[in-house]
This record gives structure tokens, C-alpha cells and sequence, in this order.
């Protein structure tokens, strides 16, 4: 694989990039695709009971502390809260009358709110959280600098020990569904795509122009590095409207453990389509003309649509059967087992390296199998071929 | 572009013992020829002879059981086949790609930088009356349009060696004589061009050598001039005031009366050397007025060479007579 080589399959690669960016159906499908990636950022960000925004005024005290007692307050109940710093008390009786801010952190003397609800000492409210904070700080201040110094080490609160696993949140697993459904309509896309593509250069007989001057091996490898890049930039596109949209909203979606659902889902969406690429080619070459495409394609999407379908009972159930586990070391089924497995929980991280190292053997069998099946049919034209008769008989 | 002479005239093809097997089928048994450059050469044979699995032997898209094929004396490596122009008979373009940029993507792949490759595909594309169509997708012109494409594709990287399968099939009288004057005028510049047709007199017009081949292996194979002389010598002749061919019919081994037209006799010579005996047979019998070799049409070659498998299996065309009256 000389420069030259590599010069040809870039030509290859780029006609199809250019062919591909040209059709109308490529922006409609990347616009939807776009849209369902902002709306899984969007809308968890606008659920209600998730997370809300308070205003805090400080005043009489020092800035630092009483800003730290805020946020902290803020932290144990789930709101978002701006510290807004005040020079008096009566500014931040002023500021509460007129709705500016939700409560005012006076010194370490009190809690101010406008209205006190039956529940607002209790720990549960933004107030009752600042006042016990507050108060605690106001204990912690007392404390000789020792004994300061100790509490600063271990902590105020007891050590919590669960007997069970912690199980993900119902917004995680539907993070890892939305992926797993990612996956697998990019994989399907994209691979009926390649199909289509090959499929055309046979039956208007281009191919035989083509390989008068390039090897069989180059036009399949340009073909799935064009259409792969394609892949990719829509990946990218979908990732970065994720996480900008998610992080400027504040959305859980990119927080805890859901943000690891998203980096692992696109390792597996990159790892599923080097797999099916060249397999998506070669049930091309098999079939001579453009209508038959889908058909070639189906035992292909098998193994995807049985990943994807099992997905909901991983996704809606209280734990992961074994047969569902076992199709995540699978390379047809991984890339969109797995995911699932790690949106739930269920993937410890040597487990997800094993498959993606299984996944990564069965490409290179998966290429070298598919570049040979594409080698023999690709210029045999008549009746469309099967698998079979293709490996029997070399070209 | 398309003005000179190729960049590398690598000299005559040659094709040795070719053999093609497709399971039980024969589709190429020992098939020999040799063309040579600087010719207009046809390909011909019925369908199913064998015609399309050379040339794309040729090419090199499809393998061969047995068999070599040279070009300037040379098996053609991945190097020559960057030199070959190859016309698919079916389509051999993307539908969806426009003109210019199709072209231009063959001319690179086959080797031309950039710039050389986007000249040479507007040369072609205003040579082959496209200008208006530069911009157009393939899908979107007429048949015989898309054919100019498809011949400027094979063309557009300057090829030493042109084949062309099937070039004139479905292309109206215009784009014939433009088809025409642009192998005329490669086979010029000393390109080695091989094509194949079933238009017999276009290609009786066109060439100047043909190889035919019937059922995989070759059946006849020269000049068409040699060839219109080939097989059983025919002469016509005309005596003056026997209108009947009365003279003929006494003619004993020397000859056979095929037709009496007008009173022109055709005669089918027993030996190729009878002629002066038969001349001297008409003088005898009278004023000799015509007396001439009959040349035979292709179509007429073609029929003898392939049988009963020739298209039509027709009788033979009547026979086109030549030379000068006696």
C-alpha cells in the first residue's frame, strides 16, 4: 500500500463524501437526527422536580462563609443557587418584599423569608437547609481550632454503607436507550447506504471502468472510509450539540452517570460501523440490481434489531438476564448490547474492554471475509448471488 | 488533449490461448489475434460468442483459466491498465454525477494531476458536442448522449489502448459519424483500438482489420481487404449479346454459375487460379463487356464465419462486384 494507493482510495473516499453531502435526504436525516440528540439534552433539563433556581441574598457577615452556607444549602436541595451579596439587612428585607430573592442568610444570626411555610424549618426547603447549614457553621466556628481541624478531616456527617449495588436512575437508562437506538439507525443508515452505493456501481456498471485502474480492495475501503467520515461528522455533530446544549442548560443529561453513557455510546457506534461496514459492501456486490438492497441487507440488521428490541426489557427491568449479557460480547449485537448494559450499570469497565477487544478481532475476520466475498462478486453480473456460492467458487 | 499522438504508444495487442470456462460453458477456447496500433480494428462474433469476456480479459476485469495477453509486447500490469480506455458495453457511469465532475474523477483515477484532468474532461466534453451538458447529471441526458459521455470517459486520460464494447449500439446517424471520426482519428495518433459491433457495414466502413469469433474461438481474423477476397474466388462477367449467361453453362470443372443477373454472371471459381481460364471461356464465347473479382461484404464473411448463429442467417447479400470492364 504504497502512496499511490492510498492517493487512489482518497479519490475513491472523497467522490464519496462529495456524492453522499450532495443528496437532499443526507441534511433531512441529519437534521432529525439533530433535533432527537437535542431534545435528549433539552428535556431533561426542563423536567420538572429535577433541579430549580433560587436567588440567596447575604448580608451582615462574611462574604466567603455566608457564600459557601448558600451554595451548600443549595446542593443538599437541588437548587441551583445565585448568591447575590447585600450591604444591610434592610436591603434584604427590601429584595424579599419585592420578590428578587427566595430567602437572606443574615450573618450566622438568622434566615430571612418573606413567607414561612409549615414545612420551612425542616431540612427539606431551601431555607431550612440554609438555616441547620448556617447553624452548623455557627457551631463549627465555636469549635476549638483542634477540634476544627478534626471535623474539617472527617466530616460532620456518618459514613452511609449500602448493601446493594447502587442502581441507575430511569433518566440514565432511558440515556442509554436513546443511544442504543442511535446506533443502531446510524449503523442501519449508513450500512443499507453502502449497499445501495455498491449495488448501483454494479448494476450500471461503473465498477468495471473503476477496476481497470484501482483494486477491488480500494474501491471497498473508499467507499467505507467516504461514507465512514460522513459517519463520523455526524457523530461529532450529534455529540457536540449534546454536550454544548446540555451543559448551557444545565441539563442532568450531561452530569453524573448519564455523561458516561454518551462517550461510550459513540466508542460503540465508531466500533459497530467499522465492523458492519465492509459486510454492508459485500451484500452489495452480492445482488445486481439497486432494488434488491434491502433484501441483501436484512440478515445484517438481524442481529442489530434483536439487540435493540431486547434493550427495553434491560432498560424497563429490575436487572440484566444472561442471554442479553452475552450478546454484549457478541460483535453483531455488541455495539448496541453494550451501551445498554453500561447505561444500566451492569458493564463494569473490564467487561466493556473485553468486548470492545472481541469486537475489534471479529472486525479484522469481518473485513477480510467481506473484502473477499466483494472481490469475487463484484464483476459477476447476471442472477443476483448468494453467500454461499460466492465462497465456494473463487472468481 | 485528443489532438497528438498518445503519450505512449506501447504497440499491438496480442491475445494468446485465451480460455474462459464459466462451469460447464465455454465462453473463450485458444483464442488468438493480435491487434496491431495505428488501427481501426473490429471485434465481432454473434451474441454469446465471447466478445465482452475478452475484452474484459483485456482490461483485466475478468480472470482468465488459461491465456496471456500482451500489449507492446508486455502482460498488462496495474501500470499499463492506467493507459487503457474501456467502454462497457452497459452504462459504466455513475447516473447521479454530473458531466464534467464525472470525468474528471475517471481522469484522475486514472493518473492526470487536478488541473490536466478538469482540462482534458471540457476538451472532450466540447469535442463530443456536451458544452451544454457539462453541468448536467448522467441520468438526465438522452441515451445517445450519455453514450458521448461514456466514450469521452474512456478517452479522457489520453489511453494508449482504447476497447470499446458495443460503441455505436443505440447512437443516431450524427453520433455515429462523430463516434467515427474520433476513432479515426485516435487510431491516427497511434492509439491501439479495439471495439466491437454488430453493425457489419459500419464496420466494413470503419475498419481496416477484423477478428471474428464464433463460439470463443477465432473463426477469421486480417484486413478487411483480404478478407472481401477470402474463401471461395467469385469473378463477374458479362459477354456482350448473351443475356441468358448462356456462355457460362458450359464452363465444365473450372467453375460454378452462382447468379446470372443482366446477363452478368457470377462464378464461383473451382480453383483461385481458374480465372484466366474462365476469362478465356467468355472470350470464346463473345465480346467480353465486364470482367472482375467479387469482392465480398463483411456481412457475407461474417455468415460464412459463424453459420447458422449469424443474426438472420439470411442467404449471403448479393455480391458486390469490382474491377474494370474487360
Amino acid at each position: 500500500m504504497n502512496r499511490q494507493w492510498w492517493e487512489l482510495t482518497r479519490l475513491v473516499a472523497t467522490r464519496e463524501i462529495r456524492d453522499r453531502a450532495r443528496a437532499k435526504s443526507f441534511w433531512i436525516a441529519s437534521v432529525l437526527l439533530l433535533a432527537a440528540v437535542a431534545a435528549g439534552a433539552v428535556i431533561p433539563a426542563l423536567l420538572p422536580g429535577k433541579e430549580s433556581t433560587a436567588r440567596v441574598g447575604i448580608a451582615d457577615g462574611p462574604v466567603a462563609t455566608l457564600t459557601r452556607v448558600a451554595q451548600e444549602a443549595g446542593r443538599l436541595t437541588g437548587t441551583r443557587v445565585t448568591v447575590v451579596s447585600l450591604p444591610s439587612v434592610a436591603a434584604a428585607q427590601a429584595r424579599l418584599k419585592s420578590g428578587d430573592i427566595a430567602a437572606a442568610l443574615i450573618g450566622s444570626r438568622e434566615v430571612l423569608v418573606e413567607k414561612q411555610s409549615l414545612s420551612g424549618s425542616s431540612g427539606g426547603s431551601l431555607p431550612g437547609a440554609l438555616a441547620q447549614i448556617g447553624g452548623l457553621e455557627k457551631i463549627y466556628a465555636q469549635l476549638p481550632a483542634a477540634s476544627a481541624a478534626q471535623l474539617a478531616r472527617t466530616g460532620l456527617g456518618l459514613p452511609t454503607r449500602s448493601l446493594t449495588s447502587a442502581g441507575r436512575g430511569l433518566s440514565v437508562r432511558l440515556a442509554g436507550l436513546g443511544t442504543a437506538i442511535l446506533i443502531y439507525v446510524i449503523i442501519l443508515t449508513y450500512g443499507v447506504r453502502i449497499t445501495i452505493g455498491v449495488g448501483e456501481e454494479k448494476a450500471s456498471r461503473v465498477v468495471e471502468v473503476l477496476l481497470t485502474t484501482l483494486r477491488p480492495v480500494q474501491l471497498l475501503a473508499g467507499k467505507v472510509i467516504g461514507i465512514g467520515v460522513l459517519a463520523l461528522a455526524q457523530i461529532a455533530a450529534m455529540l457536540g450539540t449534546f454536550l454544548i446544549l446540555g451543559c448551557a442548560l444545565g441539563s442532568p443529561a450531561v452530569h453524573g452517570a448519564a455523561a458516561t453513557v454518551v462517550p461510550v455510546g459513540a466508542l460503540w457506534l465508531l466500533l459497530g460501523y467499522v465492523f458492519y461496514c465492509t459486510a454492508y459492501a459485500a451484500a452489495g456486490a452480492l445482488i445486481s440490481r439497486q432494488a434488491d438492497a434491502y433484501n441483501a441487507s436484512l440478515p445484517l440488521q438481524i442481529p442489530l434489531i434483536l439487540a435493540y428490541v431486547l434493550s427495553y426489557t434491560v432498560i424497563y427491568a429490575s436487572g440484566v438476564n444472561w442471554f442479553y449479557h452475552v450478546l454484549a460480547f457478541v460483535p453483531f449485537t455488541a455495539p448496541v448490547a453494550m451501551p445498554v448494559l453500561a447505561a444500566v450499570g451492569a458493564a463494569p469497565a473490564w467487561e466493556i474492554l473485553t468486548s470492545v477487544a472481541i469486537t475489534l478481532a471479529g472486525t479484522v475476520v469481518m473485513a477480510r471475509l467481506a473484502a473477499t466475498v466483494y472481490e469475487r462478486a463484484i464483476l459477476r453480473t447476471g442472477a443476483r448471488l448468494h453467500l454461499r456460492q460466492v465462497l465456494r467458487t473463487p472468481g | 488533449m485528443g489532438e497528438g499522438r498518445v503519450h505512449s504508444p506501447r504497440g499491438a495487442l496480442e491475445l494468446t490461448g485465451l480460455c474462459r470456462r464459466y462451469g460447464t460453458a465455454v465462453a473463450l477456447d485458444e483464442l488468438s489475434f493480435t491487434v496491431p496500433p495505428g488501427q481501426v480494428f473490429g471485434f465481432l462474433g454473434p451474441n454469446g460468442a465471447g466478445k465482452t469476456t475478452t475484452m474484459r480479459a483485456i482490461v483485466g476485469v475478468a480472470a482468465l483459466d488459461r491465456g496471456t495477453v500482451r500489449w507492446g509486447g508486455e502482460p498488462i500490469g496495474p501500470a499499463a491498465r492506467s493507459q487503457i480506455g474501456y467502454m462497457p458495453e452497459e452504462r459504466g457511469l455513475y447516473p447521479g454525477m454530473r458531466v464534467a465532475e464525472h470525468l474528471e474523477y475517471l481522469g484522475r483515477l486514472h493518473g492526470l494531476p487536478a488541473r490536466r484532468a478538469r482540462s482534458a474532461a471540457a476538451d472532450w466534453i466540447g469535442r463530443l458536442g456536451l458544452s451544454g451538458r457539462a453541468q448536467s447529471r448522467v441520468e438526465s441526458l438522452s441515451l445517445g448522449n450519455q453514450q458521448r459521455v461514456q466514450l469521452a470517459a474512456a478517452l479522457v486520460h489520453d489511453p494508449g489502448l482504447l476497447v470499446l464494447d458495443e460503441p455505436f449500439s443505440g447512437l443516431d446517424p450524427v453520433g455515429v459519424d462523430a463516434m467515427s471520426e474520433v476513432l479515426n482519428e485516435r487510431a491516427r495518433a497511434g492509439v491501439t483500438l479495439l471495439f466491437s459491433s454488430h453493425q457489419l457495414d459500419l464496420v466494413e466502413h470503419l475498419c481496416e482489420s477484423v477478428a471474428i469469433i464464433h463460439r470463443g474461438t477465432l473463426v477469421a481474423h486480417g484486413s478487411v481487404a483480404d478478407l472481401s477476397l477470402s474463401g471461395r474466388l467469385r469473378v463477374s462477367v458479362r459477354v456482350a449479346g448473351d443475356d441468358a449467361g448462356r456462355w457460362a453453362q458450359t464452363l465444365g470443372g473450372v467453375g460454378t454459375v452462382e447468379t446470372v443477373s443482366h446477363g452478368t454472371a457470377v462464378v464461383a471459381l473451382a480453383h483461385r487460379d481458374d480465372a484466366q481460364a474462365v476469362l478465356d471461356h467468355a472470350r470464346a464465347a463473345g465480346p467480353v463487356e465486364q470482367f472482375g473479382f467479387v469482392r465480398r461484404k463483411l456481412s457475407e464473411v461474417f455468415r460464412d464465419a459463424v453459420g447458422a448463429d449469424a443474426p438472420g442467417a439470411r442467404p449471403a447479400a448479393a455480391p458486390r462486384p469490382e474491377g474494370a470492364d474487360a
